[in-house]
């Protein structure tokens, strides 16, 4: 009985430790390209990008009005914004030797162009890009994007 | 509640700018989250394919330059070649904003061997001179084998090969701290093959400078 009950409290401590582990987040980029004001939207709060910055999943990127900002992700992935534009990276995986890979975004508002890396030709069904309004799958692909914000 | 007011007054303004000049200079007012979605040719000059989708319907892109607007709310509309001029006004800007593009490079090892070809030394100097066009450059460098042995030890062999690679890129002048090695041991091979084949185009690694 006693040890039964040490079981279920150490499972109960470590589904209450799961979601910590869960949200530890992983490198997934770099910004390559910066000029005007353009900032990093990481847990509610933004830091200003400069160049060499590493992005990590569910990292955002928003520029202001005289903003742009180009980040290479590990896949090849490459994603540009023009001013007063917003994405959100909302899951990267690219781990090929364990055959995981996936890569989900949002674009928000404003103008983005997107040009496909490694994921799209190894599972390009793992890749889900989101707009307002609709959602768009990609065979090896580049692509422009424009969001009308409110 | 005066920082709250403060707010909505600048929200206001940039409605009010972004109706008035937005990026597609729009006479009527466009609905908040409208998207414009064009397929862009490759740099070789191919295209790819996309497809858009929301639950009242959808449209394929396969063309140069084929876009669909979507309202919320409604179907994808008809598909439509938008200009090149068009192109570039609107998205100019994201596009002059593209990091170059990541560079490919596969180097060759002799077999059960930690010992690179002859004809893929040569190659150590390319990397080195192509490193030198990326901003905050990157240089993954992933070692791989081909069949032939225990698939434990084949990702050793993996690593040596991309260490030798790693030692000979720094020899070259390529900044130590923007390599990255790792081994994929036999788990990618390029050319696939059954288990204990000596394959010399799987005895290889690759090299993404991005």
């Amino acid at each position: 009985m006693k040890a039964r009950q040490h079981w279920l409290a150490a499972i109960g401590l470590l589904l209450l430790a799961a979601p910590a582990f869960a949200q530890q987040p992983s490198p997934a980029g770099r910004i390559k390209v910066v000029s005007g004001s353009a900032f990093i939207v990481r847990s509610g709060g933004t830091i200003p990008a400069e160049v060499g910055q590493t992005v990590f999943e569910s990292d955002g990127l928003r520029t202001g009005d005289d903003g742009r900002i180009g980040i290479t992700l590990d896949d090849d992935t490459r994603v540009s914004l023009g001013p007063s534009s917003e994405v959100r990276l909302n899951s990267f995986r690219y781990a090929p030797a364990q055959g995981s890979v996936g890569l989900a975004m949002s674009f928000l508002r404003g103008i983005a162009v997107y040009v496909s890396g490694q994921i799209a030709k190894l599972a390009p069904d793992s890749i889900r890009l989101e707009t307002p309004s609709a959602i768009v799958g990609v065979r090896g692909t580049s692509l422009a994007l424009h969001v009308v914000s409110e | 509640m005066i920082y709250a007011r403060r707010v909505y007054v600048l929200v206001g303004v940039a409605v009010g700018l972004q109706m008035a000049c937005g990026p597609l200079r729009s006479r009527t007012p466009q609905p908040k989250g409208q998207a414009t979605v064009v397929l862009l040719p490759e740099s070789d000059g191919s295209v790819g394919r996309a497809t858009v989708s929301n639950p009242n319907g959808n449209v394929e892109l396969v063309t140069p330059r084929a876009s669909t607007r979507v309202v919320p709310g409604l179907a994808p509309e008809v598909v439509k070649e938008m200009s090149e001029a068009d192109v570039m006004r609107l998205f100019g800007d994201a596009i002059g904003a593209q990091p170059p593009a990541p560079a490919h490079f596969t180097l060759y090892f002799e077999f059960d061997s930690d010992e690179l070809t002859a004809e893929s030394r040569v190659l150590v100097g390319e990397v080195q001179q192509s490193v030198k066009g990326y901003p905050a450059p990157q240089v993954a460098v992933v070692g791989h084998t081909d069949t032939t042995g225990d698939a434990t030890a084949n990702i050793g062999l993996g690593l040596r090969r991309a260490e030798v690679v790693r030692m000979r890129l720094i020899e070259a002048g390529v900044d130590r701290s923007s390599i990255v090695v790792t081994s994929h041991g036999e788990a990618t091979p390029l050319i696939p093959t059954a288990d204990n084949v000596n394959e010399p185009k799987n005895r290889r690694v690759d090299i993404t400078v991005r």
